[in-house]
């Protein structure tokens, strides 16, 4: 008996019933929906956090002053000096960084005309647009000479530009900052939430020297709010973070028995522990769909073991005739696996639906990748012989004699 | 290999059941030849193991003690996928009950043997269509079973068991759920068969009318030959004892 005869067999016995046999793919059909779903979802959830984790720049440390609050206070008021200028300039000629700027931050008013809105304003030199990665969608950033010369120009994100210059272009137009005019001269490229929590979007970015003149006022001349500094790429990151640590040490004048004044964050084992996080999610996801499955593969075993003992008489027959215990073997597992199969790709279509719906919500992109389908085809194939085989083979072992005196 | 003159040939058969240590025997020592082209009834009361040496002729049992060969095959030593491909070639089986399969058409019933055979379907399918055609059911082919009177489904039994040309037919009270006119058809047929095809025909029943077809009867009691010979003799011998009640 050829393969094609034993599935068309397995077809034809499916359809004379019907409804168990949609109840028990059912079982299948939902443990690979939630396979592959999951899977999905899982694998999305690894991009999505890999993609936002890319617009937080790679390989960038963040060295902000004070070892702990009281110590921070201090430095705020000026009863201690904090992280200066020159700590920055120091940082960024260190042979294992590829770059460290200063950041002067604070929130305050915006304004042009009536329009005002609060927004988080950054005071940065250009060196900052390499290390964090921001690119200039219209205009120019401001260059090292702005910067010295304290030049009030200012760069700001997509959002702003249209709250403010709404279908207007914003280049050479002036933007009050707490009653200071500052002249537009580029607009950001892109949107995103931002290590400091804020949206790429709704970024002010002005010279570092006009944010200290007119906007920040520190204790000291020359104080930073914090440094970013930017790994060499492929080099460590840990040699890096030795350096920095030893040269602010150095330039703090600080005891081998002293705390550090300073704090280093490294975004990149962020990076890391979220990754592994999210991978880990991502297979807990894939082991509730297979735990499904196996319970819709127990369904399938239990219906399988009902349909052996109801048509022993037909194994009966068919053996009488001719049939190799192979044969009624055979018969029994393809029809479990084309169950399950058949399952399966209803499995794979519903999952599919699912995906697009979850991505039409706009929060999440959800695909069915190929590799998805063949393994859930796979696996529903493996449950269909794993939980058909041993109905089948006891149908296999029947005797002609028993099974033709069975009524 | 030039086929052996005796279809059938058993010689001490038994049959033993085990229902734990406790065995019954069923069948005492039977020797039987049939040549081919035979046309052999056997009869018995129910419980004289009729059935039981039914099912050991073809091949779906196995004989406990003797030797049974079968076409010249020692079919004790076989396993079973051997046993089902004897099945296949040599015996064609007749039922009392039928035994067609429902949800599969006529025409796919009988073709069935030839399927397990290996034979593509295509050519199966055509042989099943010459053999119905035979039984004069060619227009029946695309019916389920269901939808055919019980003569009509034994006629299609009948084709099934003659689609893979078997030199054997076993049949187990093949008229056991026919009425009269129809048992007469169905048995003239089986005549035909054997006069006309040189097939050997075993045949079970109860009923001396449908024995009288036959050319030889074996008549069982308690698992022992009562009687073996020409089928006249037999059922004269069977009116004159007081036993035409009862068989």
């Amino acid at each position: 008996m050829n393969l094609l005869q034993i599935v068309v067999e397995a077809f034809r016995s499916m359809l004379a019933n019907r409804l168990r046999t949609l109840l028990t793919m059912l079982g299948i059909i939902i443990g690979i929906t939630s396979v592959v779903l999951l899977l999905a979802v899982g694998d999305s959830m690894k991009r999505f956090i890999a993609k936002e984790l890319e617009q937080l720049g790679t390989n960038m440390l963040f060295i902000s002053p004070g070892g702990d609050r009281a110590q921070q206070q201090r430095m705020r008021t000026g009863a201690q000096p904090a992280m200066t200028i020159a700590d920055a300039a120091a940082l960024n000629e260190l042979p294992s960084l590829a770059g460290a700027a200063p950041v002067l931050q604070g929130g305050f008013n915006l304004a042009v005309g009536n329009e005002n809105a609060s927004k988080t304003v950054h005071g940065v030199t250009p060196a900052m647009f390499k290390i964090r990665g921001w690119k200039i969608d219209k205009g120019s950033a401001f260059s090292d000479a702005d910067v010295r010369g304290a030049a009030r120009m200012v760069v700001i994100g997509r959002k702003i530009a249209d709250q403010f210059f709404y279908k207007q272009d914003p280049l050479g137009k002036y933007i009050r900052i707490e009653n200071v005019s500052f002249q537009v001269v580029g607009v950001l490229y892109g949107e995103g939430k931002q290590v400091d929590g804020g949206d790429l979007s709704e970024y002010v970015i002005v010279p570092f020297t006009a944010a200290g003149s007119n906007l920040i006022k520190t204790a000291f001349p020359g104080n930073v709010h914090y440094v970013v500094a930017q790994g060499k790429s492929g080099g460590n990151l840990q040699d890096a973070i030795l350096d920095i640590s030893e040269t602010l040490r150095d330039r703090h004048h600080i005891k081998i028995d002293q705390p550090d004044d300073f704090r280093i964050d490294n975004l990149a084992s962020f990076a890391e522990t979220a990754q592994k996080i999210s991978a880990g999610l991502a297979a807990l996801l894939g082991l509730i769909g297979a735990i499904s499955l196996i319970v819709g593969g127990i369904g399938i075993m239990n219906i399988m073991l009902v349909s052996v003992t109801e048509r022993t008489r037909e194994i009966g027959i068919r053996m009488a005739i001719g049939a190799k215990p192979r044969d009624v073997l055979l018969q029994f597992l393809t029809e479990a696996v084309v169950i399950c199969l058949v399952g399966g790709i209803f499995g794979i279509l519903l999952a599919t639906l699912a995906a697009s719906g979850i991505t039409a919500t706009g929060k999440f992109d959800v695909f069915i990748t190929l590799q998805a389908v063949v393994v859930a085809c796979g696996f529903s194939s493996l449950v269909g012989v794993f939980f058909g085989f041993y109905p089948a083979r006891r149908a296999s072992k029947l005797l002609p004699v028993d099974c033709l005196r069975y009524e | 290999m030039t086929a052996p003159e005796l279809l059938i040939d058993i010689r001490q058969v038994t049959k033993s059941y085990f229902s734990g240590s406790v065995e019954t025997q069923v069948l005492h020592g039977i020797d039987l030849a049939v040549p081919r082209g035979d046309f052999l009834a056997v009869m018995g009361q129910s419980g004289s193991g009729k059935s039981t040496l039914m099912n050991i002729f073809g091949c779906l049992d196995q004989a406990t003690g003797g030797s049974y060969f079968l076409n010249g095959v020692d079919t004790l030593t076989l396993s079973r996928n051997q046993l089902a491909t004897i099945r296949n070639r040599t015996i064609g089986f007749v039922f009392q009950s039928f035994n067609l399969i429902k949800r599969m058409s006529v025409a796919e019933n009988v073709a069935l043997p030839l399927i397990y055979a290996g034979v593509s379907r295509s050519k199966a399918h055509a042989k099943a269509l010459l053999e119905l055609d035979r039984v004069g059911l060619a227009t029946m082919a695309k019916r389920t079973p269901n939808q055919l009177s019980g003569g009509q489904q034994q006629r299609v039994a009948i084709a099934r068991a003659l689609v893979g040309d078997p030199p054997l037919i076993l049949a187990d009270e093949p008229t056991g759920n026919l009425d009269t006119q129809t048992s007469e058809e169905i048995m003239r047929s089986f005549q035909q068969l054997n006069q006309e095809r040189g097939i050997t025909i075993l045949l079970v029943t109860h009923e001396p009318d449908i024995a009288a077809y036959s050319k030889r009867l074996m008549r069982l009691k308690d698992g022992r030959v009562l009687y073996d010979g020409p089928s006249a003799e037999g059922l004269r011998q069977m009116m004159q004892s007081h036993e035409n009640l009862t068989v």
